[in-house]
């Protein structure tokens, strides 16, 4: 038996599928672009390949993420924060506390052991402190997005950036630059300036040990870093960061399917 | 279209236009009517119909404006609904209101009653000192002196200063009008899959600017209607919705709560036409009924002084009457009554175990994709708690 999630989001589309034990067989991942369908589609293609399995072999679907009821294949939606508390908690079983930073939004969880969602909060209307934003500081740099946190890793000076709106940041990057100031210090300057807004955050939902750090930007090894030193404690972080959503979607599929399966052999044997 | 969604259309036309063409229209259908604009959140409505106008509900300009003028006038960071009203009255859409009157509510709707003074020089004017120590017999004969002396300056406007039998026949009107809209707040408590919260809200604010004669109407027969409707029952969370008491939601935001399945069963939406919680006690004076029943009668509100104690007992008092499994805070940005009661509230609801979210939200909101994840994950996290204990 084979559950399957897929996780929508702003700037990727991600999926995953597991078997009857609840491990991982095969995962998908796109840019979500402007097909939200089709990009549900191909997720789910890709993983299903590398599971070694056929589509139709999946029994069950759970859609999550802003584009959830865009996934044609989907059963059933489930939002992305309680996916993510469904997700961290089941690979790191400690978690009571979330911090998913995806593309354009941020969100701090607070969990239970179960992997429900006992309190939640969202960053505000506008993009600061998000994906979105290091993509912007990437960009004034000329260099990828997965460059900068082991870049900022190198700082040697601590520099702050004040600003977290991601349009102004550009213009402040850019003044730093011009004064000579490193980019390995700007950019960590910039990593902390998201950090620090994460912390606010996470201390309306209450802090709570173990804090596990979700979503893309979680595979940021400097992201990482800046969050540890601010919240001064270990985060946990996963090669599957950014799978996170769709694993938590997938455990629910598993779950229903196997609810399901337990009311056919009841009534048969009723 | 069947007739029940024509009547909640209409209504909804109604409601989302900001140049009030239907009210203007009923100003002109007769010679002598006039009309008496209120910023929220209460005003004795009964006393301005029996003054001889229609009270018409200034509650903001919503998603439909551009607050331009408005802006050169009060600071950017004060609530929606002061600058869209102020821009409303700036454009010439309420350059058909005979009045306008204010009520003590908070600092920004004190000062908006003096700058709409300043800009408006040739409309009547008017702000209500409501009393705060609701046990004083003083501020019981105070209050009543305000009332006669607002009737007066009303009757000073239209040619008719409002008696006891005017104002009695006003009471009888609006306390029809009340006991109906408790009905319709009934139907959604009991089954809120049959009327959506944003249908049940615009005819709740048509109440706010039509003719009461032809809303009562109205609202008979959709509680008529209503019944016979074809709906399925849906599932989903019963939450209070506070916190939206003056400025109003966007419709839209209203339509998400339900496709969220967070079902609000009791609110505090438009608080000033719902202010009574009951029927007012009658007596043959009637400027007496309508002080006691400010003072005994009316529903709780962040705009009325209570002990912290009895504000937090309202609030679990409306969870445990509705059967609500929680509360979503629905609070206008920059308001801070409702801010200010929020800290208390949620104090009480933590002791209670009562599960609640809190949202901000805007006149200009365009996108609802935030509020409706946050509201599902509410719903989905009560469901779910739910489902673990039944297999428990």
């Amino acid at each position: 038996m084979y559950g399957a999630g897929i996780d929508v989001g702003s700037t990727q589309t991600k999926c995953v599928v597991l078997d009857g034990n609840g491990e991982i067989v095969g995962r998908g991942l796109r840019m979500t672009g402007a097909d939200v369908v089709k990009a549900s589609e191909q997720v789910l293609e890709q993983a299903c390949a590398e599971a070694g399995i056929e589509t139709h072999e999946i029994v069950y679907t759970i859609g999550t993420g802003y584009g959830r009821f865009r996934v044609a294949t989907g059963d059933d939606q489930v939002t992305e924060i309680s996916c993510h508390a469904k997700g961290a908690v089941h690979l790191f079983p400690g978690t009571r506390t979330i911090l998913d930073i995806g593309g354009q939004d941020t969100k701090a969880i607070k969990t239970n052991a179960r992997g429900e969602v006992v309190d939640f909060c969202m960053n505000d209307k506008c993009a600061a402190g998000t994906g979105r934003f290091l993509a912007a500081a990437a960009e004034v740099m000329g260099l990828d997005v997965s460059e900068i946190g082991p870049v900022a890793l190198k700082s040697t000076e601590e520099l702050k950036i004040t600003n977290v709106c991601t349009v102004f940041v550009e213009s402040e990057i850019l003044n730093q630059l011009s004064r000579g100031r490193k980019r390995e210090d700007i950019l960590a300057g910039v990593h902390r300036s998201i950090a620090g807004r994460s912390a606010s955050l996470l201390r309306r939902v209450g802090v709570e040990e173990e804090l596990t750090f979700t979503g893309g930007v979680a595979r940021n090894p400097g992201m990482v870093a800046a969050v540890e030193r601010r919240m001064k404690m270990k985060v946990n972080a996963s090669e599957d960061s950014q799978f996170m959503g769709a694993l938590g979607a997938a455990l629910f599929a598993l779950e229903r399917a196997m609810a399901g399966v337990r009311r056919k052999e009841q009534e048969v044997q009723g | 279209m069947n007739r029940l969604e024509r009547l909640i259309d209409e209504a909804r036309r109604e409601v989302e236009d900001n140049t009030f063409a239907a009210v203007r229209a009923w100003k002109e259908e007769e010679p002598g009517r006039a009309c008496v604009g209120f910023f929220p959140v209460y005003v004795p409505a009964e006393l301005i119909w029996a003054a001889g106008a229609l009270p018409v509900a200034v509650w903001g300009g919503g998603d439909r404006i551009e607050v331009e003028m408005a802006d050169a006038r009060v600071q950017s960071f004060i609530c929606s609904i002061s600058r869209s009203t102020l821009e409303l009255g700036l454009l010439g859409h309420l350059d058909f209101l005979d009045g306008m009157l204010f009520g003590s509510l908070c600092d920004v709707a004190r000062n908006l009653s003096g700058v709409w003074a300043r800009n408006f020089p040739d409309t009547f004017v008017d702000y209500l000192h409501y009393p705060q120590n609701l046990r004083s017999e003083a501020a019981r004969g105070y209050y009543r002196e305000d009332l006669e002396r607002l009737g007066a300056a009303l009757g000073g406007i239209t040619g008719r200063t409002p008696g006891a039998a005017e104002l009695a026949a006003a009471i009888d009107l609006y306390e029809e009008q009340r006991a109906l809209l408790r009905r319709l707040a009934a139907v959604r408590t009991e089954e809120p899959w049959r009327l959506g919260l944003e249908e049940q809200q615009v005819l709740v604010r048509a109440a706010g600017r039509r003719d009461p004669r032809r809303h009562n109407e109205v609202l008979r027969e959709v509680l008529e209607l209503l019944p016979e409707r074809e709906v399925r029952h849906k599932d989903g969370v019963r939450v209070v919705l506070e916190g939206s008491f003056c400025e109003q939601p966007a419709l839209e935001l209203l339509r998400t709560l339900d496709q969220a399945h967070c079902f609000v069963v009791a609110s505090d939406l438009a608080r000033g036409l719902c202010w009574f919680k009951e029927p007012l006690r009658r007596s043959d004076d009637p400027w007496s009924d309508l002080v006691e029943a400010y003072f005994v009668h009316a529903e709780g509100s962040v705009v009325r002084h209570f002990s912290p104690s009895e504000r937090t007992e309202r609030l679990l008092a409306r969870v445990r009457d509705s059967r609500a499994d929680g509360v979503f805070f629905c609070t206008a940005k920059f308001c801070e009554p409702a801010f200010y009661d929020f800290v208390l509230h949620k104090r009480a609801l933590d002791a209670a175990g009562i599960p609640y979210l809190a949202v901000e939200f805007e006149e200009k909101m365009s996108s609802f994709e935030s509020i409706r994840t946050q509201a599902e994950t509410f719903a989905e996290s009560i469901l779910f708690f739910a489902d673990e204990e039944a297999t428990a």
